[in-house]
């Protein structure tokens, strides 16, 4: 769906068909300088709100800027499990081997809740709603997130993540929202646990006594996190990342990455790519001027003027792209973001750099 | 961009704003994250004497006066502190040391920090009630600093830090603080210690680091007078705690908190109140809300350090493991007279000899009568509440290693408290050698599962067994009565004039206003001889249209005692007048009850008026409530009343209308008893008491006369008037009394007897049927043994209760015992607060006055019903008990035989009931002779047949002869009436 509120293009296609051929080069050349992976300069901190479980706050230099909030209830699980209140069987034998349940592959995906308000929108808006269900969709992808929402068999902590955009969107908010959100759960504590097994839940009243959501190593690292979504745009054979809004509007096709930091040594993982309907596509096109009447072509007819288009090659009139990803750009993307020195890990190693 | 964050204060100057983070769970199951503001204020004194800076900024009263300092100029000196010392106990020291703290002679000017407050609420709440009632006695100079809220000690707690380190150094904070804020105003050397008691070695060792004065709570009682009687006082159980090794354990562990919610909820486990049978020590019971008959608990392994009266989680045991109530009776005394108490190692929970009595009730499960059914057993596998008290009892003299006075080495001894429910305590002195043969006060610290009794430690001693301060006192402690003196700000609220008070003979004056002048009405009051706190009076006339005005007057208490006062708050506390045999402990100050609302004769007083007209049926015509004025022409005694009633020469028109009354009271009386009103019976005596001494000298049965029930009946019609009329004007908030039909449940075992016994049928499907059936039970060869079964049916009643009206149906609101639909009190304020809680709703629904919020929230009415409740039933057991007392010394060295009926048959013994002196006591075999008879023991017959050196067939309501000597009871150290055979 192209999130058509947020890309009012005010360019000429003169305009567009210039930055489209600027961001065409080899390398291409960003209207504000940067380098094809280079993030916009951002403003970011943690636990700024004192009663969610976690909270932070981020400032893009456009000036967009976004809160987020989590919140953790304690929810009865929807299947209550029989006998499992057998006193005989509630672990009076110290003897036996006790596998401890984990909750592996216990959470479910309604677990984790997602509201987002954009100003001037209202919450059933397709904006808003299109963007929380695709932050969700990353979170839950991986499983861990869920499965940590797992108490005991009768109980789960249910996850509101609620995110308010403080500015009008002007540029695609994914980004920003999916930075926040990451940062915030990353702050997320859950209150200590002291029952055992299925009892009812009981916790630490202190709240010092709480543990991270994402929980720290002995050296105070973080051993996994949260997963996060990049917006990535492709112009003819480069890739581009953090695109301005200039520069989406002229992309040749949008998409979101969402790459996942599972526990252990794995590394970073692709969680899924999805392509996102370019606002590039909705500009006016150029018109040659062979073919335009005002400068004195005649007797051109609607038809041909739109079948000229299709097969005109003319570099300098601006024809919207029509989507579609060359097949190629795919690894080249893999690899900026997954490589060594690539843009996942520079983007959560400075995400984690705000929480210690 | 600037940071949305909000900062931590990092000086204690920087910021007057600091916030407080902890974990809510609710009730629901809800978990929610707090976040508490706390502001930092400047102006919170010190409120010492000696400081000239705080008294500027000292509160104020209303009125305008500045609270004087609590903390004197010139504290408590001794050798180590020449200058004085204030005394800052941190949470440890309190908990461990309350009892010395509440000392008269030592341990003034103490500061309370608001930290140890509160962690002490957390701890325990009833140390903390008791801590607030110490912060209120002026004369300990107790002050509460809310260190928390002053800038300066305010401490953030740091990352990492455990929230008992982060108060410690709080205290230790507030500590420093004192001392340099002192020195500021007084001189360095003249400056009081601020001495720290804490026994945390750690935080003392701190605190000397940081150059403050630190102490063990020990090391600075050692340091008073009379150290040795001080240091039995503190708290074992926590002093302890250290000094634990891995012991073998007696007891299974409780299971943890949320375990037993989970299976309370679940409903596998049960919740409720653990009480032991007053017969058998070893068998308790727990009556739990999801079945009708209470559980059964046997032995000490299944109740599992549960102590009478403790609210508790229960499991039900598996089938086989249940079994009948236990037939005979069990004394703690009997089995376990050799244990050693200071001899942890080798003890078992159950020694052979309990096992062995355990046994044979098993033996008894297979029965076919409904007493003999195995009944379902459980046991207890957590405490949800302990409701230890403090514990009246004496020192077993057979566990004292050396009772030389002199010697002052520390010895474990059991004391032996006066309630049979209540197990030994192991209690650690230094005194045995004194204690020996006193009543003393204890209180139970812990029962940790590696010992067999529960540890405790002495509080004080009473006095002399058997002397009759030490006794009544020791009576007044075990009900709970609040027997101190009314405290300054109680008795401040009494009316300026005292004893000199009068109504205002100026009607325009307030106090009239909406009153009805009744001066002119005849009015008489009929009360007990010698009676002073008069609450009634009542008066009657003929109408010319043949209908009769009665009048019910109640001193109108409610006029002197306003409502969130002072004194409504001690009387809310009491609830109840308690009646001794030599005593009466006051709900409301003298000048009140016997004096300014007491009905006396011939003068004025302000009362609250019921009036009715009747009719000669006596149906109310129409009832009417005022706020009146009366004039009592006279103050008869039941006996006088009767007198003069009967006195035909006596025609005035006083008597004419107690004539009117006595006449109407029986026609109320008959009707009451046609719709079903129970009239049941327990024993009732008086004690004859010498005047001068109060030392009894005879026992008599009280006498009921017709004019008794005169004036029974009005207030029960003036009780039931004001109830309806209350409940219409207050739906949800009318305090109400009401008393539950028993479930059957209750009568089966009685059934049982008289239909095996007697071949009597007793039909308890209303109270009406059973008013009939009671009748009917009667035996031509005993005159006594119809009201021998109305006491035995009297047993099996629900307790009457108040209640708030919106609690319960209005279908429940009904008194069975009384047959009426409703009901309430009304008619005794000066001795039942209950009473003067309707007062005032009266008065609201009337329009006189408006309702004190605290009478129209409905959870603050339950709070004091709750109260009340218990208060009267402690008054009535205090009373009874009193009475048992009394009829012991009265029969000190006599020697009598009398009639007794037999109310109870136990396998190796009986209860008999003796009516000449309402007392009932227990014929065990052993009693019978020596060596000690067999008995067999029948239990579908109830009978004992008794062989061997005594041979006699002891029946069920049979009526035997006994013989009634004294003695002291051992185990508990009372003397009592000790009953045998003749």
């Amino acid at each position: 769906m192209a999130p058509n509120a947020t890309t009012q293009i005010l360019l000429s296609p003169a305009e567009l068909s210039y930055l489209h051929a600027s961001l065409s080069l080899s390398p291409p050349i960003r209207p504000d300088g940067r380098s094809p992976t280079q993030f916009r300069p951002l403003i970011a901190e943690s636990d700024i709100l004192p009663s969610p479980n976690g909270s932070a706050r981020v400032c893009f230099a456009d000036g967009t800027e976004a809160i987020v909030g989590v919140k953790a209830e304690v929810h009865k699980s929807d299947a209550p499990v029989i006998g499992l209140l057998d006193p005989t069987e509630a672990g009076d034998d110290d003897e036996e081997i006790d596998e401890k349940p984990t909750g592996k592959g216990m959470g479910e995906d309604q677990w984790v809740d997602m509201g987002i308000e954009v100003p001037g929108q209202r919450d059933d808006d397709p904006l808003p709603l299109f963007l929380a269900a695709m932050l969700t969709e990353a979170l839950l992808a991986s499983g861990e997130l869920k499965d940590r929402l797992w108490i005991n068999r009768r109980f789960h902590w249910k996850l509101y993540i609620d995110v308010l955009l403080l500015s009008q969107p002007l540029s695609y908010p994914l980004p920003l929202l999916s930075l926040t959100t990451h940062l915030a759960l990353l702050d997320a504590k859950l209150p200590k646990l002291v029952s055992e097994g299925d009892e009812d839940p009981l916790f630490d009243d202190d709240w010092e006594a709480s543990g991270y959501l994402y929980p720290l190593d002995s050296t105070g690292k973080r051993l996994d996190n949260p997963t996060i979504t990049l917006l990535v745009i492709s112009v003819g054979a480069n890739i581009i990342f953090d695109p301005s809004k200039e520069e989406l509007a002229v992309a040749d096709a949008v998409l979101a990455v969402s790459i996942g930091v599972p526990t252990g040594s794995k590394g970073l993982q692709i969680l899924s790519m999805r392509t996102i309907d370019p606002p590039s596509k909705l500009t006016q096109p150029g018109v040659p001027t062979a073919l335009n009447s005002a400068a004195g072509a005649t007797n051109v007819s609607e038809e041909e003027i739109i079948a000229a288009r299709e097969t005109s090659t003319d570099q300098g009139v601006w024809n919207p792209p029509r989507g579609g990803l060359s097949r190629k750009l795919i690894p080249q993307i893999m690899k900026a973001v997954l490589g060594p020195n690539g843009v996942a890990k520079e983007v959560i190693d400075g995400l984690n750099a705000v929480t210690s | 961009m600037t940071s949305l964050k909000r900062t931590q204060p990092t000086g204690s100057d920087s910021t007057n704003l600091s916030s407080k983070v902890y974990v809510r769970t609710t009730r629901a199951g809800k978990v929610q994250k707090i976040v508490r503001e706390v502001y930092l204020r400047q102006d919170i004194p010190c409120s010492s004497a000696l400081c000239s800076e705080c008294s500027k900024i000292s509160t104020t009263y209303a009125r305008g006066r500045a609270q004087p300092p609590v903390l004197a100029a010139k504290p408590l000196t001794s050798e180590t502190f020449s200058t004085g010392h204030y005394l800052v106990p941190d949470t440890n020291a309190v908990l461990t040391g309350m009892d010395l703290f509440e000392l008269e002679s030592a341990f003034k000017d103490v500061i309370i920090l608001q930290t140890v407050l509160e962690e002490v609420k957390n701890r325990s709440l009833p140390l903390y009630h008791r801590l607030v009632a110490l912060t209120k006695n002026e004369d300990k100079r107790c002050y509460v600093f809310f260190n928390e809220f002053r800038m300066e000690t305010y401490v953030v707690r740091q990352t990492g830090e455990s929230i008992n380190d982060r108060n410690d150094r709080a205290v230790r904070r507030a500590v420093q603080w004192y001392k340099e804020h002192l020195e500021l105003s007084v001189k360095k050397k003249a400056c009081p210690a601020i001495v720290m008691i804490s026994n945390d070695n750690d935080c003392r060792k701190k605190a000397i680091a940081e150059g403050l004065v630190g102490l063990s709570l020990s090391k600075y009682v050692s340091g008073l007078e009379d150290a040795d009687t001080l240091l039995d006082m503190v708290n074992e159980g926590r002093e302890r705690e250290d000094a634990k090794t891995t012991q073998e354990n007696f007891y299974p562990e409780y299971y943890s908190l949320s375990k037993m919610t989970t299976g309370v909820k679940a409903g596998t486990m049960h919740q409720g109140t653990f009480g032991v049978s007053p017969f058998n020590y070893l068998e308790g019971t727990v009556r739990v809300p999801a079945f009708e008959r209470p559980l059964i608990i046997l032995g000490r392994e299944n109740s599992n350090r549960a102590v009478s009266g403790d609210v508790a989680v229960v499991e039900v045991l598996p089938k086989e493991q249940w079994k009948t109530p236990s037939s005979k009776i069990v004394e703690e005394e009997t089995l376990t007279k050799n244990d050693n108490p200071e001899a942890e190692d080798g003890e078992t929970v159950i020694s052979n000899k309990e096992r062995k009595a355990l046994q044979e009730d098993v033996k008894k499960a297979h029965g076919t009568t409904t007493e003999g059914k195995p009944q379902p057993t459980a046991r207890i596998v957590g405490i949800i509440k302990r409701n230890w008290r403090q514990y009246v009892g004496h020192v077993d003299k057979d566990s004292v290693r050396t009772s030389d006075k002199l010697s002052r080495a520390a010895q474990t001894v059991f004391v032996i408290p006066m309630d049979k429910r209540i197990p030994k305590i192991r209690v650690r002195t230094r005194q045995a050698g004194e204690l020996l043969g006193k009543r003393v006060l204890i209180t139970i610290d812990s029962w940790d599962r590696d010992s067999r009794y529960p540890v405790g430690h002495f509080v004080r001693s009473l006095g002399e067994l058997e002397s009759k301060g030490a006794e009544t006192e020791a009576l007044l402690l075990e009900y709970d009565v609040q027997y101190r003196p009314f405290a300054k700000s109680v008795l401040d609220c009494l009316p300026e004039e005292g004893h000199d008070w009068k109504v205002p003979a100026d009607t325009s004056d307030p106090g009239w206003r909406d009153r009805r002048d009744l001066r002119d009405l005849l009015v008489c009051s009929i009360d007990p001889p010698g009676c002073v706190d008069i609450d009634d009076a009542l008066h009657a006339t003929q109408l010319p249209n043949g209908n009769f005005a009665v009048g019910v007057h109640i001193a109108d208490v409610s006029n002197f005692v306003k409502p969130d006062t002072a004194m409504d708050r001690e009387a809310s506390m009491r609830g109840t007048t308690v009646y001794l045999v030599d005593k009466r402990i006051d709900m409301l100050p003298m000048l009140l009850g016997t004096d300014l609302c007491s009905l006396k004769p011939f003068v004025e007083r302000y009362a609250f008026s019921v009036l009715w007209e009747l009719t000669p049926e006596a149906d109310i015509v129409s009832v009417d409530f005022n706020k009146s004025v009366i004039r009592s022409r006279y103050a008869f005694s039941y006996e006088q009343a009767q007198l003069r009633i009967d006195d035909a020469s006596q025609t005035d028109d006083l008597t004419q209308g107690m004539r009117i009354l006595l006449q109407l009271s029986r026609t109320l009386r008959a009707k009451r008893m046609a719709a079903g009103a129970l009239n049941l019976a327990s024993p009732e005596v008086r004690i004859e008491t010498e005047s001068e001494t109060s030392d009894p000298i005879d026992v008599k049965t009280k006498q009921a006369l017709a004019t008794n029930s005169l004036v029974e009946e009005f207030m029960l019609l003036a009780n039931i008037s004001v109830a309806r009329r209350v409940q219409t004007a207050f739906p949800q908030t009318a305090l109400l009394r009401r008393h539950a039909a028993p479930p059957a449940a209750n009568f089966a075992t009685l059934t049982h007897q008289l239909r095996v016994k007697r071949g009597l049928t007793l039909d308890v499907s209303s109270s009406k049927a059973l008013a009939d059936s009671l009748d009917t039970c009667v035996s031509s060869d005993s005159p006594f043994f119809n009201t021998l079964i109305r006491i035995l049916a009297t047993r099996c009643m629900t307790a009457a209760e108040y209640f708030a009206a919106g609690t319960l149906a209005p279908a429940q609101y009904r008194h069975y015992g009384l047959a009426s639909e409703i009901y309430t009190h009304f008619t005794s304020p000066i001795r039942r607060y209950a009473d003067l809680a309707v007062h005032r709703q009266l008065a609201a629904a009337i329009d006189y006055a408006p309702l004190a919020p605290s009478l129209q929230s409905r959870s603050r009415l339950e709070g004091v019903c709750r109260n009340i409740n218990v208060r009267h039933r402690n008054a009535q057991f205090a009373g009874r008990a009193s009475v048992e007392y009394y009829v012991g010394q009265a029969l000190k060295g006599r020697d009598l035989i009398e009639e007794g009926h037999v109310m109870r048959v136990f396998e190796n013994g009986v209860v008999v009931f003796v009516p000449r002196f309402g007392i009932e006591g227990l014929i065990r075999l052993r009693d019978m002779g020596t060596p000690e008879p067999v008995g067999e023991f029948d239990g579908e017959e109830y009978v004992l047949n008794v062989t061997g050196s005594r041979e006699v067939r002891l029946e069920l309501f049979d009526e035997v002869k006994v013989r009634i000597t004294d003695e002291v009871e051992e185990s508990t150290g009372k003397r009592k009436v000790k009953l045998g055979l003749a």
